[in-house]
Parts: C-alpha cells; structure tokens; sequence
C-alpha cells in the first residue's frame, strides 16, 4: 500500500493542465497545441464542477450520518462500539471509493474524509479524558498535561491524514493543531503566558519558510496545494499571535477567575506598534515581491487591524468612519486601476488571462509555429480562444 | 509546479517546439503581475462602505439637509452612473457584446441602485404613486429589463425579472403579503409558479432564436428557482389554502420541471441547474414516500422504514451525482 491514497500523477497532470490553460487564454498555445496537451496528460479522476461537489458533500454526510444512527440503534446505542464499528466501516468504504470509482477531492471523499477524523478525534479526548483519568473527569483546560497528551494523539492522526490524503483544509487542521500543542505547552511553564505571542509568532514565520521552502521542491508536488494554502495560515497566523487584540483577549480569556474588561497586557506598545506595521509589511511585500497570498494576507490582516482600533477606541462615529474610509477606498481602486492600466512596475490592473497589446503575441506565435508545428498551420492557428473579462456580475459563466 | 518544469514536460512529450518555448519563457519573465482581482474587491467594499456610511449620515441629518437636496443628489448620481455607462457602451447586438471593462458596469449596476432608492424615497416622501403599488413596482422592471438588453447586463436583467416577479405577487394579492405575513398562499403560489414557468419559457424561447441567448442562464435559473419553490413550499403546507394546487398535481409538476432542468443541464453541461433538479426532485419523491409510508402503517413501523430510507437514498443520490456523467452521457 503507497503512502499516497491518490494517484500522484493526477496532481501533476492538473498543474500541467492549469498551466497550459492559462497559456492558452494567453494565446501563448494554439487550440490544437491545448488539446494535445490534454491528450497527452489525461486527467482520468473523478472531481466533478463545484456544485455538483456541494451536492455530493451534503449528501454523504448526510447518508453516513443516517447510516452511522441505523448502526447506533442496532447496538442499542453503546457509545464505543457505535464509534469504532462507524469507523473502520467509513474507513473502509473512503479507501474503496477512491480506489474504485478514482475520486480525487469530488466531494464525497472529502466529507468522508472529516467524518472519519471528528470521530478518531471523539475517540481520543473520550480515551483521554474518560479511560485515561481515576476518579474525576475534568473538562480540558489549556495548561495541562493531559490535554498535551490529547493534541499530541490528534496532531499524530492529522498529520498522517494529511501524507495519504493531501487534503487542504486537514492540513490545515493539523498545522493549527500543532500550534494548538506547542502553546499549551508553553503554558505548562511559569512565564508561558508572556512568552507565548513570541514564540507562536516565531514559530508561524519559521513554518512559513518551511512551507515555501517545500513548495518549491517538485517531489512535493502531491502537497501542492496544501502547500500553497498553508503558506498563507502561517503568515496569517504568525499575525494574529502578535495582534493586540488576540493577546489582550487571549490573555484574558487564560486569567482564572471572572474578569468584567479584559485587562492592559504588558508591553502594550510593542503590540499595537506589531498591529499596525504587520499589514504594512505584508502588503509592501505583496506588491514588492509580487505574490498573492501576501498580498491577500496583508488585505486582511489590514481589516483586522482596523477592527483591533475600533474595539479599543473609537476615534470617529461610525458612520463617518465608514464614508471617509469607503470615500479613500473606491478612490483609490479607480485611481489605482487607471494608473496601472499600461502596467507599470511590473503590476497591471488588466486581468491575468488578458491579450496584451503591447507585446502582440498572437502574430509571434504563429510566426513561430508556422514553420515548425505541423498540427498549427496558419489557417487553424488564428482560432484562438477570444479574451474575456467579466465585470459587475454581468457575466457569471455556472 | 513551476512554468519552467512544465514546459520541461512539454518539450520532452515534444508537444511544444522549443522556438515556441523560448516565447513562453520570455513572456513569464516579463509579463506583469495582475491586480484586477484585489482592485475590483477594494472598489467594491469601498462602494458599499461609502454607501452604507452616507445612508446613515444622510438619515441623521436629514432635518439639515432637507428632502430636496437628497433627492437632487440621488437623481444626479443616478444620471452621472447612467451617463458614464452609456459613453462606453457597445453597439448593440444580439449576440453576447464585447465587454468596455469592468468600470462601466458597475456603474449601470449602482445607477439601477440607486434608481430603487430614488423611487423609494420618492414615494415614502412624497406618496408619488399613492397606493398603486402595481404601478411602483412595475416601473423599475420596464426600466431595467431595456437597459439589461441593451448594455448587455445580467446582474440588471436579474434585478429586472425581481421587479417583474414582485409586480405579480404585489398584482395577485395587493398588501395581504404585508398584512398575513402569508408570502406563499394559494393564489399567490400558483401565479408564482406560472411567473416561474413564462420565465423558463423565455429562457428557453431566447437561447432557440438567438436573441441574447446567453441571458438564457439568468432567466431559466430565476424562473425554475421561483416556480420549485413555490411548488415545493405548498406541496408541503399543513393547511393548505383552498385555492391551492393538489399533490396530485404539484408533485409531477416538480418532477417534471426537474426533468426539464436536468435535459437542459445535460445539453449545456451546467451543474448548478442539474443540483437543483436532482435536489428538488430529491425532497418531491422523498415527500411521496413519506406520505406512502405513514398511510400504510400507522404503528413504528414506518419509521423503521424511514430510518433505512434516509441513508439508502443519501447513498443512492451520491451514486446518481459519481456516475452523472455516466448516465447524461457528458462529454
């Protein structure tokens, strides 16, 4: 049995077709030239368009959890044998699906997929907290060993689910989950607390390097994706672990005892001071580098920033503020897009997939493929699929 | 995968000749990076704080500012929107119209806005339509549905199918929607779902002749949306009302409304409409056997019944949606 549940091929192939499409739009390949390359790189999975995904999602959690009620009624209700039957049962059924029928993220394995891991996790923090202790059964309180002992049994399930399955949102699961571990730990000593933002933050920037780091190795490409959208949890993460919102309150919800504000947090300034500069830095180097998921990040690290202001001092009514800020933001954005129109600074506010006039690439194309590929004579090369941008919901292509 | 690793695989399936790739590779180093995403996003959010922000504003001070001036302000802004659109508009055409950029339409988009907002404002301020409610709602369905046609816009042609669908309902049963909280009763359910089906038709009857045949998406979504819900929702009223359709009837109306969308999602490979049908379908059967079931045995029986149903039909549903492409013979 491989480690991987999916063909590794299939993800290689959708990049090479995500790829070549987005040349093809870019009329860097002729029509014939794309459907070579599909021919050439099948894509013989499963995965269907997103609605239909939706559906197959709704209705598999639905049909197992109805059927995982049938199985508790037969065993008249017995919390474990219920749980472990389900699950070797969902088990099962998730590794002969994919095999059988070649799913790949279409929606049914998926659901599957996090049913199995809510119950491995049911049964863990059950072993933990109800097997595990004497006499007394306490709820899981950060800080303690035992929950340590639970999210090391969940972070070892999710990581191992991540390897066979490469799913994004459990990769993301695990990699909080390993956040999740590393801060209780640090609670167990005497000055965690002060420690924590620090170390959280750290280590969110050095997984962040770790992630880029394995995003561009191509024996990882199976990881692609989770990759690629962990990169962005981590810098979004190692954000919120300085944010002084997300310190003040965190320390406080930490505190024992009733509190009726949250109260100040040492080396307020230095937080605040993080707050406002994070988004900056992560927008700076959105448009410096340039790279999306920075640029994303720093939008909504922004926002958040914004409301981490607004919760603590109000410094204008709130309908004023919303005007100025929508007034400087609409501004903005047409500004910005007239001013990038020619692209300017290696930045364009025209779409990704549009032809460029400047460059005139449709006439060197075929100039180029004129001669040398068979399959694109002059005649057949100029049907090239038509630019097209959308705008103001007027189009909507379901 | 990097651009370069797949042009690598390219060139050794010999699928690209390397003069070819040397382009590419020319234009991934030099080609700019796109912001048109994160400026539509920016503009928008800054449209609707704007727009939220002055609201509250202009409501606060309205005993300053006087109705006057906001009326002339909205009607100034609603012509500036319009204006803007209409200078960049495209020759008009039967077929889909090149689109001028994104700008354009937006402004159509908020001009219709704000259009609604002027009427509103017009009638709560001044009573400009009185009590003919038919009339108010009328009116920005004739204005819209025109200037959905002719700048090509399909978030206006929904806006206008809204108007028209309120129209009927407010035409039906003048105010007794407001007055018995009862959206969904009898005849008001019945228009709705012939309103549902003449959109459907329309939909259908443009995409056959050509005449913007790419609206037909906008049209038969809204129209089997409006006719499954209301058919659903009275199929499965307690107190049914005395004029409403019969089971007998409703329910193969829904499977055959479901039919027809499920034929035309197969000929267009469109998988919203197909979810609907089947998802419709799915609850009009599932009502049918329910019914079968409880009049049969009135004992626990039929809720034994019921409790194999739920799983099996779950999994028989999955089954349809992993082998659809099976069955409609796609692609």
């Amino acid at each position: 049995m491989s480690l991987h549940a999916y063909h590794p091929d299939w993800a290689r192939h959708e990049a090479i077709h995500a790829q070549a499409t987005r040349w093809h739009k870019r009329r860097l390949l002729t029509a014939e030239q794309l459907t070579a390359v599909q021919t050439a790189f099948p894509l013989d999975f499963y995965r269907p368009q997103l609605f239909l995904r939706i559906g197959l999602f709704l209705f598999t959690v639905l049909g197992a959890l109805a059927g995982a009620g049938l199985l508790g009624m037969v065993v008249q209700f017995n919390f474990l044998g219920t749980l472990i039957t389900t699950l070797i049962i969902g088990a099962v059924v998730l590794e002969r699906a994919i095999r059988g029928k070649r799913l790949y993220h279409s929606g049914a394995d998926n659901a599957l997929l996090y049913l199995e891991l809510l119950g491995l996790g049911a049964l863990i923090f059950y072993f933990v907290y109800e097997t595990l202790s004497g006499s007394n059964s306490p709820d899981p309180t950060p800080g303690t060993a035992r929950l340590s002992v639970a999210l090391l049994l969940t972070l070892a399930v999710l990581l191992l689910a991540t390897l066979r399955y490469a799913d994004r949102l459990v990769a993301t699961a695990a990699y909080l989950n390993a956040l999740l571990l590393l801060g209780n730990l640090l609670l167990l000593l005497p000055r965690g607390t002060l420690l924590l933002p620090f170390v959280l933050g750290a280590a969110a920037a050095a997984a962040y390097v770790w992630f880029t780091r394995q995003l561009r190795r191509p024996e990882r490409l199976y990881y692609h994706r989770c990759l690629g959208l962990l990169r962005g949890v981590a810098l979004g993460t190692a954000y919120l672990a300085v944010n002084y919102w997300a310190v003040r309150e965190g320390n406080a919800a930490l505190l024992s005892g009733y509190q009726p504000a949250s109260p100040q947090i040492p080396l307020a300034l230095l937080f605040g001071a993080l707050t406002a500069a994070v988004p900056l830095f992560y927008l700076a180097q959105g448009l410096r580098r340039p790279d999306r998921t920075w640029l994303w990040l720093g939008l909504l690290t922004a926002a958040f920033s914004v409301f981490t202001l607004r919760y603590y001092r109000s410094l204008l009514p709130a309908e004023t503020a919303a005007t100025l800020a929508g007034a400087f933001l609409a501004a903005l954005a047409v500004w910005a897009t007239r001013y990038l129109q020619p692209a300017r600074h290696g930045l364009t506010s025209a779409p990704d997939d549009a032809d460029d006039p400047q460059l005139n690439l449709e006439s060197l194309v075929v100039a180029q493929t004129a001669h040398s590929a068979p399959s694109a004579d002059a005649a057949a090369g100029v049907q090239f699929g038509g630019g097209h941008s959308g705008g103001g919901g007027a189009t909507g292509a379901y | 995968m990097s651009p370069e690793s797949v042009l690598q695989e390219l060139l050794a399936r010999d699928l690209l000749p390397p003069a070819q790739a040397a382009l590419i590779r020319a234009d991934e180093a030099r080609r700019p990076f796109s912001l048109h995403r994160e400026l539509r996003l920016l503009l928008y959010l800054g449209i609707v704080l704007l727009s939220g922000g002055l609201g509250v504003l202009i409501y606060q001070h309205i005993d300053d500012i006087g109705h006057g001036v906001v009326v002339a302000a909205i009607a100034g802004l609603l012509l500036a929107c319009l204006g803007y659109a209409a200078r960049h508009r495209q020759p008009f055409t039967w077929a889909e119209a090149a689109k001028a950029g994104f700008l354009p339409d937006y402004a159509l988009l908020l001009g219709c806005l704000l259009f609604v907002t002027l009427e509103t404002y017009l009638q709560v301020q001044y009573g400009l339509f009185g009590t003919r409610y038919g009339l108010a709602t009328l009116l920005p369905a004739l204005v819209f549905l025109p200037l959905a046609y002719r700048f090509d816009h399909r978030g206006v042609l929904a806006m206008g199918i809204t108007a028209l669908a309120a129209w009927v309902g407010v035409t039906i049963q003048p105010l007794s929607a407001f007055t018995t909280n009862d959206f969904w009763h009898s005849r008001l359910s019945t228009a709705a779902m012939l309103l549902g089906l003449g959109l459907m038709a329309a939909g259908l009857l443009s995409e056959r002749y050509g005449r913007k045949a790419h609206f037909a998406f906008t049209y038969l979504s809204l129209g089997s949306n409006l006719l499954l819900i209301a058919a659903t929702a009275t199929l499965l009223d307690f107190t049914p009302g005395a004029g409403s359709l019969p089971p007998v009837v409703l329910v193969p109306l829904i499977l055959l409304v479901c039919a027809a969308l499920v034929w035309y999602a197969r000929r267009t490979h469109s998988y919203l409409l197909l979810l609907l049908g089947v998802g419709y379908a799915y609850v009009a059967v599932t009502y049918v056997l329910a019914r079968l079931i409880f009049a049969g045995y009135d004992d626990g029986g039929a809720v034994t019944l019921l409790l194999f149903y739920v799983p099996l039909s779950a999994a028989g549903v999955v089954w349809l949606l992993l082998n659809i492409k099976k069955i409609l013979r796609l692609k």
